[in-house]
């Protein structure tokens, strides 16, 4: 069991961060922290912007940190869990 | 606007119940003649009628219920369609936007209440948005591994005293929602190149296989490989039955010969399926030399209870295309020679314990009628055509064992939530959308009365439904469990001669209803049943309440070779 930390961005709208802290606890995941912040300057995110090829506008997004105790197994089936949510655009482990 | 979106969506029939908070939609629901609404006699039926809907014809299934008890009603339903991944979009009305958050009569939280069973969920903020949201439910729930989409609407947003200008958009995109399409060529080669190198593998498709209408890909594939099939519980018709290389169902209650395939398998090739617990039993001893191949649209269902050595993402219709495609472009040849001595070891599997398809051929009074002879008769008798839905229990796995389903869709079950009274309300949507099909319900006495107030809407639209009821007197699937695993102890499991007589109930709905006891009346009995070509039939058939359904994986702690063949004999 490692400590991860993952960092989500996802659409802000409402009923977004209740599907995330909901799938940790239907699929029996543990949160240790969280941490979630409207996306007030885009600039950070520029790299997302090209990726999905998208603009973002300020808080249309949100920045979501979540750390966890997990298996190595086991993070990439968080992470599949989590960018199955319509919401999301992005998953992945914080480096 | 609600109607008139869903009309530009094709949508044919809504099945729903009315309320309340739903009443300003209902108003609208009777001032249009599109869209045929279809009123059941309780929301769980609308879900699973809806359900029976999406199944048999691949479109996506339309529900409307009201709010609070009307939403709660419909949540089982979701459910189901949830964990099979069934397309559909459930319109659940809510109290008024400024009495939100009040405890108003009727309200509930639909919305958090049916989070954890849905593919996505979207509440109405503002009535100009219902076109783009309808758009993007449809959407959401027809693409990617398919699912239930429930649009909570408040009261207030369908107010007939507004207008608005109604737009709908003929595409939409979503831009954090992109499913993967097709799989990357270097995996589709490696997936080819293990393919060639083995010398004994298994196909195993399932439901998601059927979600693709990938069958004809299936085919063609095996044409070209020749290597034997299996299809989970899910995936029954995916592949035909009557075809030799068809191995049947494997799992809980797979045949002999599909679990011993897999358990000795060199290679398995998992087209849209997932390794569920019933297929894998313990996973740490599944399939212990096989190399896997994993098809699926889905990232989430690879690797997650068994590793993939090789995964091939996107719709399994186009990734099963390409390695056709391989298996064709002259470099890749494959030899079907190399499986013959796999394909024969098999065969000696399926001699010695396969299931014996002819027991219907007894039809002397010496013993009880079996639930499996009840099963091979409706299979004779509509040759092998129907439209078949089950509820669960042992009735349920007898119909998946015996009757033979040669064509996808035609094989209607609650396969992962298992829902006993699902079959009724299914066969309702199945036969709405093929009226003229032949549509059994094959169904056991404990799961028939958990559903049974729809035998009055299927009055009221003239559905003439058979009915099959394998009347143990038992809720005879947790009675084989007690059997094998307590002792025998029959803790709540059967009714004490509380059972109503089916025949008069069926009768004081309207329809007909005949009763079976003895086996040389089975044949006959059916066959009438079945050329009351107008009348909803319910058979009510008396089977030996003894009976326990066989093979049966050892659990837990067995591997796919460890089996219960009967009451004391072991593999
Ligand atoms: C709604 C629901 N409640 C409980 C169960 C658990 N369960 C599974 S099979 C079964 C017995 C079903 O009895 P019946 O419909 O008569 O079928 P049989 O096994 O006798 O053929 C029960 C209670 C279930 N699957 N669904
Ligand atoms: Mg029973």
């Amino acid at each position: 069991m490692n400590k991860k930390n993952i960092l989500i961005i996802l659409e802000n709208k409402p009923g977004a961060l209740a599907r995330i802290v909901g799938l940790f606890h239907q699929r029996g995941y543990n949160i240790l922290s969280l941490h979630v912040d409207a996306v007030e300057d885009t600039s950070e995110f520029s790299w997302l912007e090209n990726d999905l090829n998208i603009q973002l506008k300020p808080n249309e997004v949100s920045k979501m940190t979540i750390s966890t105790k997990v298996s190595d197994a086991l993070q990439t089936q968080i992470l599949r869990q989590i960018n199955k949510l319509i919401d999301v655009l992005y998953a992945d482990e914080k480096k | 606007m609600l109607m008139r979106a869903l009309h530009e969506e094709s949508v044919e029939l809504i099945f729903g119940y009315p309320g309340g908070a739903a009443l300003h939609v209902y108003d609208a629901v009777f001032r249009q003649d599109k869209i045929e609404h279809i009123l059941v006699r309780h929301e769980q039926g609308a879900t699973h009628a809806a359900d029976g809907y999406a199944r048999s014809t691949g479109k996506p299934g339309v529900v409307l219920v009201t709010s609070g008890p009307g939403a709660t009603n419909a949540v089982t339903g979701i459910a189901t369609a949830f964990m099979d991944s069934i397309p559909m979009v459930v319109i659940s009305c809510q109290v008024a936007s400024h009495l939100i958050g009040t405890d108003a009569f009727q309200e509930t939280d639909m919305i958090g209440i049916s989070r954890p069973i849905v593919k996505h969920s979207f509440s109405i903020e503002d009535p100009n948005d219902i076109p783009i949201v309808i758009k993007e439910a449809f959407h959401i729930a027809m693409t990617g591994r398919q699912g239930p989409v429930v649009i909570d609407i408040p009261k207030d947003m369908t107010a007939p005293d507004k207008t608005f200008n109604y737009y709908y958009p003929s595409e939409v995109s979503i831009r954090s929602y992109k499913p993967p399409v097709s799989p990357d060529d270097q995996q589709v080669q490696r997936a080819v190149d293990a393919i060639l190198a083995s010398k004994k593998p298994v196909l195993y498709a399932g439901g998601g296989a059927i979600s693709s209408d990938a069958s004809s890909e299936l085919i063609e594939l095996n044409k070209l490989l020749k290597a034997p099939v299996t299809n989970t519980l899910m995936g029954l018709g995916v592949y035909p039955a009557s075809d030799e290389h068809f191995l049947g169902m494997l799992g809980m209650h797979g045949t002999y010969q599909a679990n011993m395939a897999m358990h000795n398998a060199d290679l398995i090739i998992a087209i849209g399926a997932r390794f569920d617990d019933r297929i894998t039993n313990t996973p740490s001893l599944f399939a212990p030399n096989a190399k896997i191949i994993h098809l699926d649209i889905d990232y989430s269902s690879v690797s997650k209870i068994i590793e993939a050595n090789i995964a091939l993402f996107g719709d399994v219709k186009n990734s099963l295309t390409k390695i056709i495609n391989k298996l064709n472009d002259g470099l890749n040849n494959h030899d079907p020679e190399n499986f013959i001595p796999w394909l024969n070891q098999i065969s000696e599997w399926k001699a010695l314990h396969g299931l014996n398809h002819d027991l219907y051929l007894d039809q002397s009074d010496n013993n009880m009628i079996l639930p499996q002879q009840v099963v091979q008769h409706v299979y004779q008798e509509t040759k092998g055509n129907a439209f078949v839905t089950s509820d669960v229990g042992q009735h349920q796995m007898f119909a998946a064992q015996y009757y033979h389903f040669d064509e996808p869709r035609k094989w209607i079950n609650s396969g992962s939530m298992g829902t006993m009274g699902f079959g009724l309300p299914a066969a309702m949507g199945v036969k709405l959308a093929h009226p003229n099909e032949e549509v059994v319900c094959i169904t056991g006495e404990g799961s028939i009365q958990m559903c049974i107030q729809e035998l009055s809407t299927c009055l009221q639209y003239n559905l003439p439904i058979k009915i099959i009821n394998i009347n143990n007197e038992a809720l005879g699937m947790v009675k084989q469990w007690q059997d094998m695993n307590y002792g025998g102890r029959h803790s709540e499991s059967t009714y004490q001669n509380s059972l109503p007589n089916f025949v008069e109930l069926a009768r004081s709905y309207g329809h007909e209803g005949i009763k079976i006891e003895k086996n040389s009346d089975l044949k006959e009995g059916l066959r009438k049943a079945f050329s009351l070509k107008e009348k909803l039939v319910f058979v009510d058939i008396y089977v030996d309440p003894s009976e326990h359904v066989y093979p049966m994986l050892v659990a837990p702690n067995g591997s796919l070779k460890d089996i219960w063949l009967g009451k004391d004999k072991k593999a």
